[in-house]
């Protein structure tokens, strides 16, 4: 066997990080409606507070989303979004992982929105979300903008960085919510 | 009128004295769902001039559906306006923080509609 397809290596390494969810590859809304059950069966699993579930299952829902919608790398023969997503335990969190590729004149924007939140807290995320529903979406944004707001309620704290991919900025978001 | 609940869509029963909206509401395309609730709402509203209870018991929304409900809530609050009596029921699970808040936040532009927070027992499932 080479080396490069390591079975049980990819094994170990899912199991070790304690990894529940992980799916890599074309993100569609279609794909979302097939994982989002087996999803929540896992956090179930768990036996996880139902409020904390849901904490996750709402970032998890806001990441893929995300991918679908601002995923700047795309299938050659259908154009569907490429991303990764996954849901791990970390220490007495749950930790939310997303990584896609955007588009270097988006990852400004994207970097100063962040940055922003970042240092709200509750009070003023809430203020900031229902804002953002009265006033409709900044420019630029697909959706209402509110994804970003949405998931930095729901997590205890988040961490995210861009790094050079041939497509444009590789962007990471880590979200964890106890 | 009926709209069966579905995987990301709440059950949606629409008559002319009452609206009821229970469920998970994370649509594929959340206007394309939307849309047709919206014009069944209007359309009942027209067929009576009586007071109209709407009941809202959901368990998860996304941000896309946020827009959904602000709209859903405007058009609630502009037909009292108008001199329509309305209550609107939000519906919260015990414990369940993040719906308790935005039903919070939704009570907040809502003057002219009677509005009641009502806290339910966890027996439900989503």
């Amino acid at each position: 066997m080479s080396e490069h397809r390591d079975t049980v290596g990819l094994h170990s390494f899912m199991q070790d990080r304690r990894t529940l969810f992980c799916y890599s590859g074309p993100m569609t809304e279609d794909l979302l409606t097939t994982i989002a059950n087996p999803v929540r069966h896992q956090l179930s699993e768990k036996e996880t507070e139902e409020v904390v579930a849901n904490r996750v299952f709402g970032v998890f829902i806001e990441q893929a989303q995300n991918i679908i919608r601002y995923s700047h790398q795309k299938t050659k023969a259908t154009g569907d979004s490429v991303g990764t997503i996954a849901i791990s335990l970390d220490d007495d969190s749950f930790l939310i992982e997303a990584v896609n590729v955007v588009s270097e004149s988006k990852r400004d924007l994207l970097e100063a929105t962040l940055v922003d939140l970042s240092v709200k807290d509750q009070k003023e995320l809430r203020a900031l979300y229902r804002q953002r529903l009265k006033e409709g979406p900044p420019e630029d944004s697909v959706g209402a903008g509110l994804g970003f707001i949405e998931m930095a309620r729901r997590v205890k704290r988040f961490e995210f960085d861009f790094q050079a991919h041939e497509f444009g900025a590789l962007f990471v978001y880590r979200g964890w919510v106890s | 009128m009926i709209f069966e609940q579905t995987q990301r869509t709440p059950y949606v029963e629409i008559g002319s004295t009452a609206c009821v909206i229970r469920g998970e509401c994370y649509p594929e395309n959340i206007s394309e769902w939307s849309g047709p609730v919206l014009e069944a709402l209007e359309g009942a509203m027209k067929h009576n001039n009586g007071s109209f209870e709407v009941s809202i018991e959901l368990y998860y929304f996304n941000s896309s559906s946020a827009k959904f409900l602000f709209d859903f809530f405007e058009y609630l609050e502009e037909t009292a306006e108008a001199g329509r009596d309305i209550v609107v029921k939000w519906l919260y699970r015990a414990e369940d923080d993040t719906m308790l808040e935005a039903g919070e936040d939704f009570q907040e532009d809502l003057e002219t509609c009677t509005y009641e927070l009502v806290q339910i027992e966890n027996e439900q499932t989503s």
